[in-house]
């Protein structure tokens, strides 16, 4: 590995160092591939007094909460792992009266991120929210949830929403360079805007990989080193959500145990004294999972390959000077340039 | 005579039905997608599946777990973000979009965010995702209820139909007009609205189901079509399509979540007696 910025840490320093109390916290995996070991980090920590925005709020969503993390939850949607009769840890904590919700659709979520992230203050959004409760039961945000303003050329009145630029954000990636230039494929959703909106940025990969992979496929790239305080690299990062090209969702830990388990209080919580209390790292976390249901569970769910056909990046040439050594368009090599330019007194000693 | 059929299954082919070739599709969880999967497989092979995540032209080869499940499929076309998917939806290039109902009334207006009150939620729903603004701004949406309920009153207005009926809905200015939901389908039968006064009404029955449970789970005296149809039995095709391509849907909820835990119960016993 190249000398190193200094990037790369453990999820336990990243969290240390970058997630503090009372932050604007942001998940930005959407749906799927969600930064699993970074949550459960944030969790053993015991980091409290979150505003936490997620796009749509899975597992994750349910064990920040569970885990008493977070004050104030900023969505367009939230899973119920419970099922009908079980409901979620968000639903016990709305009942309990322990956390606040601000609801908004999709699309007025990620244009809060498009602000964010582009620097303004607002963004207009879809004007048929006028019509809805999403528009008229405002939570925290009260007045400021949304506000109406007048197009400027067409005379329209235009609702707005306010930027969004969370404190941190905790992402998991396919890949990243230790400087931090994280690649991300697939279902692109809210991922890069809910990142680059976001003030520190917290990077998990399932691997780190050398810089020139990295500038061989740009196009991959969704958060660029320059944004990035640290980057960790977890194998196993998202179970048991999925990473497309690296292993598919684990529907008997998901589906099965955990969904068993968020149908109650006391259930969660056991899960949650299992999964995630009682492994202090993800390496533990999958020596555990290994140890109670066998490698061959975790090997059915491993990927196999689809290659994206490569995008040529290459070029006729990289230098000016052809193989002679002369110029490509003035036909000369270098010492007949340095003469021609001494002889018409362009030369300075 | 064909195959036995589950009314799962039928709500699946009544719901692909809605979709016709070369429409661009915005598919919702759940049912929807298993039914966008047939369409495009059967009866649609040029429309265009997309879903809010970004993933555009799908063909899935297997059910799929959520709207962002790029495993379900070798690769897709075009891998745009979510707000572009949104503003693509607004400009107008979404011919039909695909929506489940947790309570929906009589002029298809939608609640997917709570049940009782607000603040003091009986039960919380998932809220919004994308339902508010596709309703708004596909050029028409299809409704699917299995396991939601019609009720007169929402108790909160989370996706709008056609708001209070007649032509309330396009007086707003705010929605493109001819907009809004053609169709709710259940798992007994295909409901669409009024032209006129856009109130639902039952315009075709699912073999076997009596009009009086229809009328049963909904709480305003609802109208059915004089010319009432029997919704076509499904084709071979159609059902080993849905087994193959989604066996947890023929399964139905109840029946896949016993299996999966009695797996995983086997599974442990295994391991437990492996470590003897």
């Amino acid at each position: 590995m190249e000398e190193s910025s200094g990037k790369v840490m453990s999820a336990k320093e990243a969290v240390e160092r970058f997630v503090q109390d009372g932050d604007e916290l942001i998940i930005g995996n959407y749906t799927v591939g969600s930064c699993a070991e970074l949550v459960y980090e944030i969790i053993r920590q015991g980091r409290k007094g979150f505003t936490l925005y997620s796009q749509s709020g899975i597992f994750d969503v349910e064990v920040l909460v569970a885990g008493g993390c977070v004050s104030r939850l900023v969505t367009a949607y939230v899973m119920r792992s419970g099922g009908k009769k079980g409901g979620s840890a968000v639903e016990r904590a709305l009942k309990a009266k322990t956390i606040e919700l601000e609801d908004y659709s999709n699309f007025q979520y990620n244009a809060r991120l498009m602000a964010g992230l582009h620097g303004f203050s607002f963004m207009p959004v879809l004007e048929s929210v006028k019509v809805t409760d999403i528009f008229h039961k405002r939570g925290f945000m009260g007045e400021n949830k949304f506000r109406l303003i007048q197009c400027p050329f067409t005379g329209r009145e235009v609702v707005a929403v306010p930027a969004a630029n969370p404190d941190v954000c905790v992402i998991h990636v396919q890949r990243a360079d230790a400087e931090g230039n994280a690649q991300y494929w697939g279902a692109m959703g809210s991922v890069a805007a809910a990142a680059l909106a976001s003030k520190r940025i917290i990077v998990s990969c399932e691997e780190i990989v050398e810089h020139d992979i990295i500038q061989s496929s740009p196009h991959l790239t969704i958060i660029p080193a320059y944004r990035v305080n640290a980057v960790v690299e977890i194998p196993w990062g998202a179970h048991p959500t999925e990473v497309l090209g690296y292993y598919n969702v684990d529907t008997f830990m998901y589906n099965g145990l955990f969904s068993t388990a968020a149908a109650s209080e006391d259930g969660l919580k056991d899960w949650m004294d299992e999964w995630i209390y009682g492994c202090p790292d993800r390496m533990a976390y999958i020596d555990h999972y290994i140890q109670r249901f066998g490698v061959e569970t975790l090997n059915e769910l491993r990927a196999r390959p689809l290659y994206s056909a490569p995008a040529n990046y290459g070029a006729a040439f990289t230098s000016h000077w052809d193989r002679d050594g002369r110029e490509r368009s003035m036909g000369v090599t270098l010492p007949q340039l340095e003469k021609i330019l001494k002889e018409r007194g362009k030369m300075y000693e | 005579m064909s195959r036995p059929y589950t009314l799962d299954e039928l709500l699946v082919i009544a719901v692909a039905r809605e979709i016709h070739d070369y429409e661009n599709v915005v598919l919702g969880v759940g049912v929807p997608m298993t039914a966008g999967a047939l369409a495009k497989a059967i009866f649609a092979p040029h429309a265009t599946l997309m879903m809010e995540s970004g993933i555009v032209d799908i063909r899935p080869l297997l059910s799929l777990n959520n709207i962002a499940d790029a495993h379900s499929a070798r690769g897709f076309s075009y891998a745009t973000d979510l707000f572009s998917s949104f503003t693509a939806t607004y400009r107008g290039f979404v011919d039909v979009c695909f929506l489940g109902v947790a309570q929906v009334d009589k002029f298809g207006n939608l609640n997917t965010t709570v049940i009782g009150d607000y603040e003091n939620p009986v039960m919380r729903l998932p809220g919004s995702g994308g339902a508010s603004d596709f309703i708004s701004y596909a050029r028409r949406t299809v409704l699917t209820i299995r396991g939601g309920t019609f009720v007169n009153k929402l108790d909160y207005f989370t996706s709008p139909g056609y708001l209070d009926g007649g032509d309330s809905r396009d007086r707003t200015g705010l929605f493109p007009k001819g907009s809004g939901p053609s169709a709710l389908i259940s798992n007994k039968g295909v409901f669409r609205f009024d032209t006129v006064t856009k109130e639902m009404y039952l315009a075709e029955i699912f073999p076997g189901v009596e009009i009086q449970s229809i009328k049963n789970e909904i709480p305003w005296d609802l109208q059915v079509a004089p010319n009432l149809s029997v919704t076509q039995r499904p084709t071979d095709e159609e059902i080993s399509f849905i087994r193959n391509f989604a066996p947890e849907m023929s399964a139905g909820r109840e029946l896949t979540s016993e299996l999966r835990a009695a797996r995983i119960r086997e599974k442990a016993r295994q391991r437990a007696r492996s470590n003897v």
